[in-house]
Protein backbone atom coordinates (compact mmCIF):
# COMPACT_ATOMS: atom_id res chain seq x y z
CA UNK A 1 0.00 0.00 0.00
CA UNK A 2 1.55 3.32 -1.09
CA UNK A 3 1.02 6.39 1.08
CA UNK A 4 2.23 9.93 1.80
CA UNK A 5 2.76 11.91 5.01
CA UNK A 6 1.77 15.57 5.31
CA UNK A 7 3.19 17.88 8.00
CA UNK A 8 0.24 20.00 9.13
CA UNK A 9 2.55 22.65 10.60
CA UNK A 10 4.20 23.27 7.25
CA UNK A 11 1.17 23.23 4.97
CA UNK A 12 0.23 26.73 3.79
CA UNK A 13 -3.00 25.67 2.07
CA UNK A 14 -1.97 26.55 -1.49
CA UNK A 15 -3.73 23.38 -2.73
CA UNK A 16 -1.24 22.78 -5.56
CA UNK A 17 -0.99 19.14 -4.40
CA UNK A 18 -4.75 18.65 -4.77
CA UNK A 19 -4.46 19.46 -8.49
CA UNK A 20 -1.28 17.43 -8.94
CA UNK A 21 -2.55 14.07 -7.64
CA UNK A 22 -3.78 11.99 -10.60
CA UNK A 23 -6.19 10.08 -8.31
CA UNK A 24 -7.52 13.05 -6.31
CA UNK A 25 -6.37 11.50 -3.01
CA UNK A 26 -5.64 14.80 -1.29
CA UNK A 27 -8.45 16.94 0.05
CA UNK A 28 -9.02 19.83 2.44
CA UNK A 29 -8.91 18.78 6.10
CA UNK A 30 -10.83 20.23 9.06
CA UNK A 31 -7.62 21.67 10.48
CA UNK A 32 -6.89 25.41 10.25
CA UNK A 33 -3.24 25.92 9.33
CA UNK A 34 -0.75 28.76 9.71
CA UNK A 35 -2.34 30.85 6.95
CA UNK A 36 -5.76 30.69 8.61
CA UNK A 37 -7.10 28.37 5.93
CA UNK A 38 -7.80 24.65 5.93
CA UNK A 39 -4.75 22.45 5.46
CA UNK A 40 -4.90 19.30 3.36
CA UNK A 41 -5.04 15.60 4.25
CA UNK A 42 -4.40 12.33 2.46
CA UNK A 43 -7.48 10.20 2.09
CA UNK A 44 -7.13 6.89 0.26
CA UNK A 45 -9.85 4.47 1.34
CA UNK A 46 -9.51 2.37 -1.82
CA UNK A 47 -5.69 2.11 -1.81
CA UNK A 48 -5.32 3.96 -5.07
CA UNK A 49 -2.09 5.81 -4.27
CA UNK A 50 0.74 4.71 -6.56
CA UNK A 51 3.51 6.58 -4.74
CA UNK A 52 4.28 8.70 -7.79
CA UNK A 53 5.35 11.66 -5.60
CA UNK A 54 3.79 14.24 -7.92
CA UNK A 55 2.11 15.82 -4.89
CA UNK A 56 5.45 16.18 -3.09
CA UNK A 57 7.25 17.50 -6.18
CA UNK A 58 4.83 20.42 -6.57
CA UNK A 59 4.57 21.30 -2.85
CA UNK A 60 6.44 24.62 -2.41
CA UNK A 61 6.59 24.23 1.37
CA UNK A 62 8.14 20.79 1.81
CA UNK A 63 4.93 19.93 3.69
CA UNK A 64 4.63 16.54 2.01
CA UNK A 65 7.49 15.02 3.91
CA UNK A 66 7.33 11.40 2.81
CA UNK A 67 6.12 9.31 -0.11
CA UNK A 68 6.20 5.56 0.33
CA UNK A 69 5.68 3.18 -2.56
CA UNK A 70 4.79 -0.45 -2.21
CA UNK B 1 10.02 1.76 0.13
CA UNK B 2 10.42 5.48 0.70
CA UNK B 3 10.64 7.13 -2.72
CA UNK B 4 10.54 10.74 -1.59
CA UNK B 5 11.81 12.52 1.49
CA UNK B 6 13.06 16.01 2.29
CA UNK B 7 16.55 16.48 0.81
CA UNK B 8 19.44 16.12 3.30
CA UNK B 9 20.80 19.51 2.26
CA UNK B 10 17.71 21.21 3.70
CA UNK B 11 18.19 22.10 7.36
CA UNK B 12 16.31 19.84 9.75
CA UNK B 13 12.87 21.14 10.75
CA UNK B 14 12.99 23.91 8.13
CA UNK B 15 9.75 25.71 7.57
CA UNK B 16 9.92 27.90 4.48
CA UNK B 17 8.96 31.52 5.06
CA UNK B 18 8.06 32.39 1.48
CA UNK B 19 4.48 33.40 0.77
CA UNK B 20 1.89 30.71 0.16
CA UNK B 21 2.37 29.01 -3.23
CA UNK B 22 5.63 30.84 -4.07
CA UNK B 23 7.92 28.98 -6.49
CA UNK B 24 11.05 30.02 -4.55
CA UNK B 25 10.27 27.00 -2.32
CA UNK B 26 10.27 24.58 -5.25
CA UNK B 27 13.48 26.09 -6.65
CA UNK B 28 15.32 25.71 -3.35
CA UNK B 29 14.05 22.16 -2.92
CA UNK B 30 15.34 21.00 -6.32
CA UNK B 31 18.67 22.75 -5.79
CA UNK B 32 19.00 20.87 -2.47
CA UNK B 33 18.20 17.59 -4.24
CA UNK B 34 20.91 18.24 -6.82
CA UNK B 35 23.45 19.11 -4.11
CA UNK B 36 22.62 15.76 -2.47
CA UNK B 37 22.80 13.82 -5.73
CA UNK B 38 26.16 15.32 -6.74
CA UNK B 39 27.44 14.98 -3.16
CA UNK B 40 28.40 18.67 -3.06
CA UNK B 41 27.17 19.59 0.39
CA UNK B 42 30.53 19.75 2.16
CA UNK B 43 32.31 21.60 -0.63
CA UNK B 44 29.82 24.27 -1.67
CA UNK B 45 29.57 27.99 -1.01
CA UNK B 46 26.24 29.50 -2.04
CA UNK B 47 25.96 33.25 -2.54
CA UNK B 48 22.54 34.67 -1.78
CA UNK B 49 21.41 38.12 -2.79
CA UNK B 50 19.00 40.87 -1.77
CA UNK B 51 15.39 39.96 -2.37
CA UNK B 52 13.24 37.01 -1.34
CA UNK B 53 16.10 34.84 -2.61
CA UNK B 54 18.19 35.88 0.40
CA UNK B 55 16.27 33.37 2.53
CA UNK B 56 18.23 30.56 0.88
CA UNK B 57 20.73 30.54 3.76
CA UNK B 58 17.96 29.98 6.29
CA UNK B 59 17.05 26.68 4.66
CA UNK B 60 20.09 25.16 2.98
CA UNK B 61 22.46 23.24 5.22
CA UNK B 62 25.57 24.43 3.38
CA UNK B 63 27.99 27.36 3.65
CA UNK B 64 26.33 30.55 2.43
CA UNK B 65 27.42 34.14 2.08
CA UNK B 66 25.09 37.08 1.56
CA UNK B 67 26.14 39.55 -1.13
CA UNK B 68 25.09 43.20 -1.29
CA UNK B 69 22.27 43.84 -3.76
CA UNK B 70 23.37 42.86 -7.27
CA UNK B 71 26.88 41.79 -6.31
CA UNK B 72 26.41 38.03 -6.01
CA UNK B 73 28.43 37.12 -9.12
CA UNK B 74 31.25 39.43 -7.97
CA UNK B 75 31.27 37.84 -4.51
CA UNK B 76 31.13 34.38 -6.08
CA UNK B 77 34.12 35.29 -8.24
CA UNK B 78 36.10 36.28 -5.14
CA UNK B 79 35.14 33.15 -3.22
CA UNK B 80 36.00 30.90 -6.15
CA UNK B 81 39.34 32.58 -6.91
CA UNK B 82 40.49 33.01 -3.30
CA UNK B 83 39.95 29.32 -2.59
CA UNK B 84 41.67 28.36 -5.82
CA UNK B 85 44.67 30.49 -4.84
CA UNK B 86 44.94 28.31 -1.72
CA UNK B 87 44.70 25.18 -3.87
CA UNK B 88 41.09 24.47 -2.86
CA UNK B 89 38.40 23.93 -5.46
CA UNK B 90 35.01 25.05 -4.07
CA UNK B 91 31.70 24.63 -5.84
CA UNK B 92 30.21 28.16 -5.93
CA UNK B 93 26.76 29.16 -7.08
CA UNK B 94 24.61 32.28 -6.75
CA UNK B 95 20.86 32.44 -6.13
CA UNK B 96 19.51 35.80 -7.26
CA UNK B 97 16.28 37.54 -8.19
CA UNK B 98 15.70 39.10 -11.59
CA UNK B 99 16.08 42.59 -10.15
CA UNK B 100 19.28 41.58 -8.42
CA UNK B 101 20.85 39.74 -11.38
CA UNK B 102 19.62 41.77 -14.34
CA UNK B 103 19.07 45.30 -13.04
CA UNK B 104 21.24 46.58 -10.20
CA UNK B 105 23.68 43.70 -10.72
CA UNK B 106 23.72 43.52 -14.51
CA UNK B 107 27.31 44.76 -14.74
CA UNK B 108 28.63 42.17 -12.28
CA UNK B 109 26.52 39.42 -13.83
CA UNK B 110 27.43 40.07 -17.43
CA UNK B 111 31.12 40.60 -16.79
CA UNK B 112 31.29 37.33 -14.88
CA UNK B 113 29.82 35.68 -17.97
CA UNK B 114 32.22 37.55 -20.28
CA UNK B 115 35.18 36.48 -18.16
CA UNK B 116 33.96 32.90 -18.33
CA UNK B 117 34.14 32.79 -14.55
CA UNK B 118 33.79 29.17 -13.49
CA UNK B 119 30.69 29.72 -11.32
CA UNK B 120 26.98 28.96 -11.70
CA UNK B 121 24.31 31.65 -11.45
CA UNK B 122 20.64 30.88 -10.83
CA UNK B 123 18.21 33.75 -11.46
CA UNK B 124 14.63 33.62 -10.20
CA UNK B 125 12.61 35.66 -12.69
CA UNK B 126 9.30 36.61 -11.10
CA UNK B 127 8.96 39.76 -13.25
CA UNK B 128 9.10 42.18 -10.32
CA UNK B 129 10.89 43.26 -7.14
CA UNK B 130 9.07 40.81 -4.92
CA UNK B 131 10.52 41.45 -1.49
CA UNK B 132 10.06 45.22 -1.54
CA UNK B 133 6.41 45.09 -2.58
CA UNK B 134 6.16 44.42 -6.30
CA UNK B 135 7.91 47.30 -8.07
CA UNK B 136 8.62 47.13 -11.80
CA UNK B 137 11.75 45.13 -12.55
CA UNK B 138 13.93 44.80 -15.63
CA UNK B 139 11.88 41.74 -16.58
CA UNK B 140 8.37 43.17 -16.05
CA UNK B 141 6.50 42.54 -19.29
CA UNK B 142 4.85 45.16 -21.50
CA UNK B 143 1.63 46.33 -19.94
CA UNK B 144 2.42 44.76 -16.55
CA UNK B 145 0.85 46.59 -13.63
CA UNK B 146 3.25 47.09 -10.74
CA UNK B 147 3.41 49.59 -7.89
CA UNK B 148 5.81 51.72 -9.96
CA UNK B 149 4.02 51.19 -13.29
CA UNK B 150 0.41 51.64 -12.15
CA UNK B 151 -0.72 52.21 -15.75
CA UNK B 152 1.30 49.28 -17.04
CA UNK B 153 4.83 49.09 -18.42
CA UNK B 154 5.01 50.98 -21.71
CA UNK B 155 7.80 51.28 -24.22
CA UNK B 156 7.78 55.08 -24.48
CA UNK B 157 8.44 55.63 -20.78
CA UNK B 158 10.01 52.38 -19.50
CA UNK B 159 11.50 50.66 -22.54
CA UNK B 160 11.60 46.93 -23.07
CA UNK B 161 12.16 43.99 -20.68
CA UNK B 162 15.43 42.05 -20.74
CA UNK B 163 15.58 38.46 -21.97
CA UNK B 164 18.30 37.49 -19.56
CA UNK B 165 19.08 33.91 -20.61
CA UNK B 166 19.36 34.95 -24.28
CA UNK B 167 21.63 37.89 -23.40
CA UNK B 168 23.89 35.82 -21.16
CA UNK B 169 24.15 33.19 -23.92
CA UNK B 170 25.71 35.87 -26.17
CA UNK B 171 28.69 36.29 -23.84
CA UNK B 172 31.70 34.40 -25.10
CA UNK B 173 32.66 33.09 -21.67
CA UNK B 174 29.23 31.54 -21.15
CA UNK B 175 29.23 27.79 -21.60
CA UNK B 176 25.63 27.09 -20.65
CA UNK B 177 22.54 29.30 -20.55
CA UNK B 178 18.93 28.15 -20.25
CA UNK B 179 15.47 29.17 -19.13
CA UNK B 180 13.15 26.81 -17.24
CA UNK B 181 9.83 27.04 -15.37
CA UNK B 182 8.23 25.34 -12.38
CA UNK B 183 4.51 25.45 -13.15
CA UNK B 184 3.92 21.68 -13.26
CA UNK B 185 5.61 18.35 -12.47
CA UNK B 186 7.03 17.94 -15.97
CA UNK B 187 8.65 21.36 -15.91
CA UNK B 188 9.96 20.95 -12.36
CA UNK B 189 11.71 17.72 -13.38
CA UNK B 190 13.09 19.40 -16.49
CA UNK B 191 14.28 22.38 -14.45
CA UNK B 192 16.10 20.02 -12.12
CA UNK B 193 17.84 18.28 -15.00
CA UNK B 194 18.85 21.64 -16.49
CA UNK B 195 20.23 23.06 -13.23
CA UNK B 196 22.14 19.83 -12.72
CA UNK B 197 23.71 20.30 -16.13
CA UNK B 198 24.71 23.87 -15.24
CA UNK B 199 26.28 22.61 -12.00
CA UNK B 200 28.17 19.91 -13.92
CA UNK B 201 29.52 22.59 -16.27
CA UNK B 202 31.29 24.14 -13.30
CA UNK B 203 32.39 20.77 -11.95
CA UNK B 204 34.01 20.08 -15.33
CA UNK B 205 35.77 23.46 -15.02
CA UNK B 206 34.31 24.75 -18.27
CA UNK B 207 33.24 28.32 -17.46
CA UNK B 208 30.15 30.37 -16.69
CA UNK B 209 26.82 28.55 -16.43
CA UNK B 210 23.44 30.21 -16.03
CA UNK B 211 19.83 29.16 -15.47
CA UNK B 212 16.91 31.59 -15.41
CA UNK B 213 13.85 30.18 -13.64
CA UNK B 214 10.44 31.62 -14.52
CA UNK B 215 8.89 31.78 -11.09
CA UNK B 216 5.63 32.83 -9.48
CA UNK B 217 5.07 35.73 -7.09
CA UNK B 218 1.43 35.12 -6.09
CA UNK B 219 1.46 37.92 -3.49
CA UNK B 220 2.51 40.78 -5.75
CA UNK B 221 0.79 39.40 -8.82
CA UNK B 222 -2.35 39.23 -6.65
CA UNK B 223 -3.15 35.80 -8.02
CA UNK B 224 -3.64 32.37 -6.45
CA UNK B 225 -0.83 29.82 -6.74
CA UNK B 226 -2.85 28.06 -9.46
CA UNK B 227 -3.55 31.21 -11.49
CA UNK B 228 0.08 32.28 -11.15
CA UNK B 229 1.15 29.00 -12.73
CA UNK B 230 -1.44 29.46 -15.45
CA UNK B 231 -0.04 32.94 -16.15
CA UNK B 232 3.47 31.52 -16.47
CA UNK B 233 2.35 28.65 -18.72
CA UNK B 234 0.09 30.69 -20.98
CA UNK B 235 1.54 34.20 -20.96
CA UNK B 236 5.12 34.43 -19.70
CA UNK B 237 6.52 31.48 -21.65
CA UNK B 238 5.40 33.21 -24.87
CA UNK B 239 7.57 36.21 -24.02
CA UNK B 240 10.27 34.24 -22.24
CA UNK B 241 10.54 30.94 -24.14
CA UNK B 242 11.79 27.88 -22.28
CA UNK B 243 14.93 26.68 -23.99
CA UNK B 244 18.64 26.02 -23.76
CA UNK B 245 20.16 29.03 -25.52
CA UNK B 246 23.74 27.86 -25.30
CA UNK B 247 25.39 24.59 -24.43
CA UNK B 248 29.04 24.37 -25.39
CA UNK B 249 30.07 22.37 -22.31
CA UNK B 250 31.48 19.52 -24.35
CA UNK B 251 33.01 21.60 -27.17
C1 LIG C 1 21.65 48.79 -2.63
C2 LIG C 1 20.25 48.39 -2.32
N1 LIG C 1 19.23 49.02 -2.95
C3 LIG C 1 17.96 48.66 -2.69
C4 LIG C 1 17.69 47.65 -1.82
C5 LIG C 1 16.25 47.26 -1.54
N2 LIG C 1 15.88 46.00 -2.14
C6 LIG C 1 15.86 44.87 -1.42
S1 LIG C 1 15.32 43.54 -2.30
C7 LIG C 1 15.08 44.51 -3.68
C8 LIG C 1 14.52 43.96 -4.96
C9 LIG C 1 14.66 42.50 -5.13
O1 LIG C 1 14.06 42.08 -6.32
P1 LIG C 1 14.52 40.77 -7.03
O2 LIG C 1 15.99 40.75 -7.16
O3 LIG C 1 13.75 40.62 -8.29
O4 LIG C 1 14.15 39.59 -5.98
P2 LIG C 1 12.71 39.01 -5.52
O5 LIG C 1 12.42 39.58 -4.18
O6 LIG C 1 11.71 39.40 -6.56
O7 LIG C 1 12.90 37.51 -5.48
C10 LIG C 1 15.42 45.84 -3.43
C11 LIG C 1 15.30 46.92 -4.43
C12 LIG C 1 18.78 46.99 -1.19
N3 LIG C 1 18.60 45.96 -0.33
N4 LIG C 1 20.04 47.38 -1.46
S1 LIG D 1 2.00 9.89 -4.40
FE1 LIG D 1 0.90 10.21 -6.35
S2 LIG D 1 -0.98 9.02 -6.13
FE2 LIG D 1 -0.11 9.20 -4.07
S3 LIG D 1 -1.13 11.02 -3.18
FE3 LIG D 1 0.77 11.74 -4.15
S4 LIG D 1 0.20 12.34 -6.21
FE4 LIG D 1 -1.48 11.08 -5.41
S1 LIG E 1 1.10 21.74 -1.89
FE1 LIG E 1 2.00 21.61 0.17
S2 LIG E 1 1.57 23.59 1.14
FE2 LIG E 1 0.23 23.42 -0.66
S3 LIG E 1 -1.68 22.54 0.15
FE3 LIG E 1 -0.44 20.81 -0.53
S4 LIG E 1 0.70 20.16 1.29
FE4 LIG E 1 -0.11 22.20 1.71
S1 LIG F 1 6.91 38.37 -2.29
FE1 LIG F 1 6.65 37.10 -4.12
S2 LIG F 1 8.67 36.17 -4.47
FE2 LIG F 1 8.66 36.98 -2.37
S3 LIG F 1 8.07 35.21 -1.09
FE3 LIG F 1 6.20 36.39 -1.57
S4 LIG F 1 5.37 35.42 -3.41
FE4 LIG F 1 7.50 34.75 -3.21
MG1 LIG G 1 12.12 39.39 -8.64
Amino acid sequence: MSYIKIDQNKCKSCYLCIDACPYKLIKKSNNTGTTGELTVEFSDTENKCIGCAQCAIVCPDIAIVEVNRE
Amino acid sequence: MQVYSIPNSIKKDSKFTFCKGCDHGVAIKIIAEIIDELNLRENTVAISSSGCSVLLYDFLDIDCLEAPHGRACAVATGVKRAHRAKGEEKFVFTYQGDGDFASIGLGESMHSALRGENITAICINNTNYGMTGGQMGPTSIMGQLTTTSPLGRNKEYHGFPIKTAEQIALCEGTKFSARVALYDVKNILKAKKTIKKAFECQLKNKGFSFVEILSSCPTNWKLSAQDSHKKIAEELTKIYPLDIFKDTIDD
